[in-house]
């Protein structure tokens, strides 16, 4: 179990932010992290690696302290188990597959696990290329295998997956199963995906401004009834235009714009690029078969 | 959009269906929703609801009683019109909560609506949408 607790100051585009979160995830566990960029979500891993200071953090891993600000004790991120994932593919350009799993082994470990983990990541085939003959896809798989050879407790994926195709991603993800799975991992992802989290998590938490917000399980988080009406679609505000007195709000849904009218008032809490519902009651729309 | 604050205070329901009245202030506002008080939570006596409706959605009319299908009818007096060439904006208030209403600016002018004018504001049922408000 990792209990977690962190205060920090955080300098982000719009000024300072505190981050302010204190959340447990059990053993064996896969808790997504979701929210806002700026909200804090990379900063959590990163100091819970060990890889960032706070001014105030409380973390213990299975009972062993890893930071404790008051006794100013702060276990070094070599000591920490702990394999990280970023969205970038962060391989060793002048060393194949292999020698860059190979790399990430420390002295008194076996070999074998390198072996192993190029079996179940299925990257025989690739074993002996270099990373810049691999796709987005395969550099990724090749990350996460690099991430566990050293059989680390806590597995941290940062957005893992986000410069990647849908069909790509996919399959990765069903990696990242297998890892979390296979070796027993608790796992921590950011992600902005909710098909994604739904897909891989048990648990979410949802971050805004330094705060936690929401968490639970995803469909509990996410499926919430927030609204009686049962038309309703999520999307990306892609456009603003005035109309007359209203205005015309284009709304992205996946492959689908549709349009909606807004009152001056109301777009003034709009911008492009927000996420919204688009909600309008099952009794309104009309439905044509198309021939 | 349309958000005044209200009360359960009776659910009928039947085959999945409900018609909700909400108590807001002095007024009774009937919804009809696709739920039941066994698919969500907040369908019950006096739990605090958001009731929602479109503005474009808000029939105005001068006949204090007409003899019509329309089951929300809130007595209100126009505080401003904002008009357009085709569309206008009628900012009505009532019972000390604002309600907006668009409609088209022929209408608006056919009414003789102007500012201070005693209206009521007419609102089908299935418009309006309800929301847990916790």
């Amino acid at each position: 179990m990792i209990n977690f607790y962190t205060h920090k100051m955080l300098q982000t585009a719009d000024g300072k932010l505190p981050l302010d979160v204190s959340f447990t995830v059990e053993k064996g566990q896969f808790l997504s992290i979701y929210g806002n960029s700026g909200a804090g979500k990379t900063t959590i891993l990163r100091i819970l690696a060990g890889l960032t200071e706070a001014e105030k953090v409380d973390i213990e891993v299975e009972n062993e302290v890893w930071d404790n600000s008051q006794k100013k004790y702060h276990l070094p991120v070599q000591k920490r188990s702990i394999g990280f994932v970023f969205q970038d593919f962060a391989l060793f350009p002048n060393l194949t597959v292999k020698e860059n799993l190979e790399f990430a082994l420390q002295k008194n470990d076996t070999p074998h696990i390198v072996a192993e983990l190029i079996e179940l990541m299925e990257l025989q085939s690739l074993q002996n290329s270099k990373p810049q003959n691999l796709s987005g896809g395969q550099k990724q798989r090749v990350a996460l295998a690099r991430a566990i050879v050293r059989k680390p407790k806590i597995l941290l994926l940062d957005e893992p997956l986000s410069a990647l195709d849908d069909e790509m991603r996919f399959k990765l993800q069903d990696y990242i199963i297998k890892i979390h799975q296979h070796y027993q991992l608790t796992t921590l992802m950011i992600s902005h995906t909710i098909a994604e989290i739904f897909k891989l998590s048990d648990k979410v938490i949802i971050l805004d401004k330094g705060k936690i917000v929401k968490e639970g399980t995803p469909s509990s988080v996410f499926s919430e009834e927030k609204i009686s009406s049962k038309f309703k679609l999520t999307g990306e505000i892609i456009s603003i235009s005035k109309s007359d007195i209203v205005y015309v709000v284009q709304v992205l849904s996946g492959n689908n714009i549709v349009k909606v009218i807004a009152t001056e008032d109301e777009i003034k809490d709009f911008r492009i690029g927000q996420k919204v519902l688009v909600a309008s009651k099952a009794f309104n729309p009309i439905i044509q078969v198309i021939s | 959009m349309n958000t005044l604050n209200g009360t359960i205070t009776t659910i009928q329901s039947h085959e999945g269906i409900s018609l909700v009245k909400v108590k807001s202030g002095n007024t009774i506002f009937t919804s009809i929703v696709l739920d039941s008080p066994e698919t969500v939570s907040y369908l019950k006596t006096d739990y605090p609801v958001k009731i929602l409706f479109k503005e474009t959605e808000v029939i105005i009319a001068k006949d204090f009683n007409p003899n019509i299908s329309i089951q929300n009818r809130i007595l209100c007096s126009i505080q401003s019109i904002k008009k357009g060439v085709i569309l206008s904006q009628i900012n009505l208030v009532s019972d000390k909560v604002s309600i907006k209403s668009i409609i088209t600016s022929n209408a608006c002018n056919q009414l003789e609506l102007k500012e201070n004018d005693t209206v009521i504001a007419l609102i089908k049922t299935n418009e309006v949408s309800l929301s847990p408000n916790d």
